[in-house]
Formats: structure tokens, sequence, C-alpha cells
């Protein structure tokens, strides 16, 4: 149930991004600078709520569907490889320095969009490392400057509408779930 | 400080390897059948999505569209009004100076036709302070070498003669008017006659009424009237067409035959005239009439 309901936001986000957010004229902001990056913001609330593996599971598959769909404008494989780890490193690293809600099974909000934000900012700089990397030209210092702090900053400003529901739906499963489950176990699946 | 368990960190080297062994094949130059049924794949999905979230999404997109231009579209349609403005200006103008050329050339072809020298000019005005008289102003005076009792023509026909003639505007006596008078000759018959403005006693109402000297003068309707011509050009030249016979009037006991002409101008529209200012050499005859607009029907 829980992996079936996230499943569908997860295809309903990509979806989102790719016809919705990436047609949206966001170079009137900066001079054709980037949009939301609403992935990113559904991979922190996966990663809060599930196993480094589960995640990067999770990073893969989106980033792969993002690669896919239009506009091909970089080789597939880029954005999955950046997501997979984006995932992974988050869920490893809230797994491992008992950050809030690693134990209560409540991830505190304020946490949750602090979270995307470094993420974003992760994700840009890793994409454009690994375009630079891959002989991705048309990324300049500069330039990937400039596109992280607007982007990271971008994807802040959506994170409430996607990173703050998914989480809840997420964590209401697990409740369910697991409502009856006593012990020092802590809340996981996919 | 970073533990995981051995399985969590193969399943990530698998999916990183994968996402490594994309990133190659994708990245070489040439078309990879994999990755290129892959973008297919992919394209399939969004078209349609795209399409949908176009169609539900058009009208804000179209709101957000007019919303952005709202400022710019006040100065835009002022900017437009303007242009228009101009360009109806322009057209109209256009219009006129087709006209004026098409009555330049039947001017030009007239004099041609019956060797007048003339000098064009523009009727200014028609109205007079009382409004009895016929007469028009033109914009052509003395210093045009236009003096009094010059005859006055447009590309139709017989328009006047000069009455009074200033140093840069005359004064033309028009054919309709009740005290002009004008030695006519007719067409065929070469009957001579004097045609007056308006109705003369006993006549019917008319703009132009031609009587005839000689009783016994056949003349119909359709016969077309000429100027006669006066001693030197002065106050009429020769040959100029002034219209064409309406009815004839049988009128018992009368001293003269009474025709009511067309007249061959339109002076309701008087525009650009001509004013002789030297006659032919020899009288033009019937050269300066227009040819018969029905004489082609009868053959038919």
């Amino acid at each position: 149930m829980r992996s079936a309901l996230t499943l569908l936001s997860v295809t309903l986000i990509v979806l989102a991004q790719t016809v919705v957010v990436n047609r949206l004229p966001f170079g009137a902001l900066s001079d054709g600078g980037p949009g939301p990056d609403l992935a990113v913001a559904a991979i922190v609330a996966i990663a809060l709520t599930t196993s480094p593996a589960a995640a990067a599971g999770w990073g893969f598959g989106m980033g792969l569907a993002l690669d896919v769909l239009p506009p091909a404008d970089h080789a597939i494989g880029r954005y999955t490889l950046v997501l997979c780890l984006a995932g992974y490193l988050v869920a490893l690293v809230h797994r491992n320095t008992g950050a809030p809600g690693a134990v209560s099974g409540r991830t505190s909000r304020w946490f949750a969009v602090g979270v995307v934000l470094v993420t974003s900012a992760g994700v840009g700089l890793a994409y454009a490392g690994l375009g630079l990397f891959v002989g991705d030209p048309g990324t300049g210092p500069a330039d990937i400057a400039v596109t992280t702090v607007v982007g990271s900053a971008l994807t802040l400003l959506v994170s409430p509408l996607v990173t703050l529901p998914l989480l809840w739906l997420r964590e209401l499963m697990v409740d369910h779930e697991f409502a009856t489950v006593q012990g020092p176990m802590s809340p996981r699946g996919w | 400080m970073l533990r995981d368990t051995p399985r969590s960190r193969i399943v990530l080297a698998v999916l990183v390897a994968l996402s490594v062994i994309l990133l190659v094949l994708d990245g070489r130059s040439g078309r990879n059948p994999f990755t290129a049924a892959a973008r297919a794949g992919g394209e399939l999905v969004f078209a349609p999505a795209a399409a949908g979230v176009g169609h539900v999404t058009a009208p804000a997109a179209d709101l957000y569209g007019t919303l952005r231009m709202a400022p710019r579209s006040a100065d835009r349609i002022a900017e437009l009004e303007e242009t228009n403005a101009e360009l109806e200006e322009e057209l109209r103008a256009a219009r006129l100076d087709e006209g004026r050329a098409e009555q330049l050339d039947a001017l030009l072809h007239l004099s041609g036709l019956g060797g007048y020298e003339i000098v064009p000019a523009q009727a200014v005005t028609r109205t007079t302070s009382h409004g009895y008289a016929d007469v028009v102003t033109v914009d052509v005076g003395t210093e045009s070498g236009i003096g009094t009792d010059m005859t006055v023509v447009n590309g139709a026909g017989l328009v006047g003669r000069v009455i009074e003639a200033g140093p840069r505007t005359a004064t033309v006596l028009l054919a309709t008017d009740v005290t002009s008078a004008v030695g006519a000759r007719l067409e065929s018959t070469r009957k001579i006659g004097v045609v007056t403005g308006g109705t003369v006693p006993g006549g019917p109402k008319a703009d132009l009424t031609l009587e005839l000297f000689d009783m016994e003068a056949p003349v119909e309707a359709g016969d077309r009237v000429v100027t006669l011509g006066s001693h030197e050009g002065a106050p009429f030249v020769p040959g100029v067409p002034v219209g064409t016979v309406e009815d004839v009037q049988a009128a018992p006991g009368a001293l003269s035959r009474i025709a009511r002409l067309a007249p061959a101008v339109d002076f309701a529209s008087l525009d650009l005239v001509g004013v002789v200012v030297a006659g032919p050499a020899e009288d033009p005859r019937d050269s300066v009439l227009p040819p018969k607009p029905d004489a082609p029907e009868k053959e038919k």
C-alpha cells in the first residue's frame, strides 16, 4: 500500500516536473535559468523514511524516468546516477547520525525542508560536476554557481508542496502498518 | 561512522554501476539502439501528457500572457491606432489623387482632340453670398494668363466661361446659370441654336435648354450638341460638347423648337477644370465628342 501510493506520487511528480515545471517560463527570473526540481524534493521525503538501499532504488527510478523523458539535453544515466547517490546518502546519513525523526518516527518539517535545501545544492553541484566530467559543453564555474543557487532556492520554495505531503503520506502509512509493532524497531520498508 | 549493511551497499553498487553503464552507452558518439528506444518510449509518454496539460492550462497561460502584456498593450494599441489613421489618410489621399489623375487625363484628351490650349485649374468653391448665381471659383487667375470671357471645360465638356479674373482666382459662370447663353450646334444636322441655363419661358424644367432657330430642323432625343464658337474664341471656343438632347417639346405656336438637354458635365461634382487660353486654329467640328455610346448597340 505504501509502496503503491509512493509510486503513484512519484509518477505524478515526475510527470509534473517534465510536463508542467519544465515548460514554465523560468527564464524570466534568471537568464535562461533553472527551475525548481520536484524530483529532489520527492527523493528527500522518501530517503527520510526508508533505508539507504531503498532510497537509492527510488532515486535510480526517478532519475532514469527524468533522463528518458524529453528534453534529451543530457546523456541517459547522468541524472539517474546523481539522484541514486543522493537518495542513498541522505538515507544513510539520516540513519547513522540520529537526526530528528530517526527514532521517534516523526520527522520535523523544518528539518525536512532544510535537508531539501542541502540535497538540492548537492544534487545541482554533482549534476554539473558530472557534466564537466563527461565533457558537457556550456558549463562554466559561474554558470554552475548561478544555476545551483537559483535552482536550490526554487526547489526550497516548492518543497512544502512536494516534500511535506509525501513525507506525511509515507509516515501515515507506516503508522498504520506498524501500529501494533512494539520494540526498538525503526520504521522501514519500501 | 556511517554504518550500512553489506546488502545495502551491494544494492547501491549495482545501481551506480547501471547508471554509469547507461551514461557511457548514451554518451558515446553514434546512435545507441537501447537508449534511443528508451528516449522514444519517454517521448511516447511525454507527448500526450504535455498536450493534455497544455490543453488544460491554455486559458491560464493566455491569462498570464495577457496580464504580462497589459502595461505594454495600451501603448501598443495607441501606436496601432496612430498607424491605422496614417494609413487611412494615405489611402484616402491616394484615392483622391487617382480621381484627379483620371480627370486630368480626360481633360488633356479633350483639349488634345480639340486643339485647345488649356490651363488646368481646380474648382475651389461653388458657394456665393446669395446662392442665386451658378458660379464657381477656380484657383488660377491673370498670373496664369487667364482673362475674362475664356471658355472653361473639363474632361467631359463645357463648364462655363470666366466672368471675372483676379490675380490668383477667377470666377466662372456655369453653363447652367440662367444668365448663361451659349451658341450651339447640333452634332449631326449642323443646325444652330442657343443653349441657356435653366428653363426658358414656355419650356420644360431643365438644367440646360436648347432653342433651335429653325422650326423645321429635325431634332430628337439622343442628338448631341457642341458649342458653335464665338468671334475669336471668346467667350466660347467651338466644338466643346455641351450636352445631349433628352426630349423635344412640341409647342404649337412657338417661335422656336425647345429641347431639354442633359449636360455633358456633371456640375454637381466639379473638381478639375481647364481654362481654354487659346482656341483651336480651326473649328474641330464634332471631333471632340466622344463616340456615340449607343451606336454599337444599334449595330447589334
